[in-house]
């Protein structure tokens, strides 16, 4: 028997659109049960078994709580496996990529607050767009081709909301 | 993980950074991402009408090895005709450079720059 489903783990049905705040509380309800400071006292295999059940547990929670790690795992329930090191020829979107981060080079050079607000707003308006497109064509069999595209695009921006973090916090320092 | 001396170098003294015009028929554009790292790398040659790289160009946006993988790839282009600019691997790429391993997937994404590149200026020109 494999692992179970990363879903079923938290009573959910697979999807990409889920309540953050139902999976975050689910996670906590159930990474209490398998803390390690439960079991000081129990057996050893005891204490191996929560030790694994709790290292699943956040390995699952991690997939799921980020969308592009999430749409990745929903794909692969429904297909192959996809690697995560790829190239991908995308031209109008890597375009785009790259003017946004010539944009944050200037930001950076400029350490223009301001300017790095209004940037993240605009990067979560496309995370928004992008999730609302993948979640209505992951499950069909004939958009799959579109849907990792999709899946590929949001790990960019994911990293690219990373980059603008990382600024905001040298900024702020 | 400390990076070799050679990326070191191209870091720090990238070659050949810059634009040329994607509208340009003797140019060529080869634009290609990796996503798990975000990396984002524009790499361009101009073409002589004998067929020889006159001059390449590159912009990217990624690590360090990313950047010495595409700087690299720039300087080896220069002078060769398309066809032996094709058969750069990135095995050359990551061994010139000492490459780690989990930072060969950089010289990968140079490599299909490069063929993308030469592509892109194949198809303007009918070549294909």
């Amino acid at each position: 028997m494999g692992t179970p489903c990363h879903f079923a783990l938290f009573d959910l049905q697979p999807g990409f659109r889920l309540d953050p705040e139902l999976l975050a509380s689910r996670y906590r309800e159930l990474a209490r049960h398998v803390h390690p400071d439960r079991f000081a006292d129990a057996s050893e295999r005891e204490q191996r078994l929560a030790l694994e059940q709790s290292a699943s547990l956040n390995e699952a929670y991690r997939t799921l709580k980020n969308a592009p790690h999430r749409a990745r795992y929903l794909l692969a329930l429904s297909g192959p496996e996809l690697p995560l090191e790829v190239t991908v020829q995308d031209p109008s979107f890597l375009l785009q990529q790259m003017q946004w981060r010539e944009e944050l080079e200037d930001l950076h050079d400029s350490a223009d607050l301001a300017g790095v607000a209004q940037f993240k707003r605009r990067l979560k308006v496309a995370q928004d767009e992008l999730n609302e497109s993948f979640a209505v064509c992951w499950d069909d069999a004939l958009r799959r081709e579109e849907a990792e595209r999709l899946m590929r695009r949001m790990q960019f921006l994911d990293k690219l909301s990373h980059e603008v973090r990382q600024l905001e916090e040298r900024l702020d320092d | 993980m400390a990076y070799s001396e050679k990326v070191i170098d191209h870091y720090e003294n990238p070659r050949n950074v810059g634009k040329m015009d994607a509208e340009d028929p003797s140019v060529g554009t080869g634009m290609v991402g990796a996503p798990a790292c975000g990396d984002v790398m524009r790499l361009q040659i101009k073409v002589n009408e004998q067929g020889v790289i006159e001059d390449a160009k590159f912009k990217t946006y990624g690590c360090g090895s990313a950047i010495a993988s595409s700087s690299l790839a720039t300087e080896w282009m220069k002078g060769k005709t398309l066809d032996e600019a094709e058969t750069i691997k990135n095995t050359q790429l990551a061994e010139e450079l000492a490459l780690p391993p989990v930072k060969i997937h950089c010289s990968v994404l140079a490599e299909d720059a490069i063929k993308a590149a030469v592509r892109d200026y194949k198809q303007k020109k009918g070549l294909l």
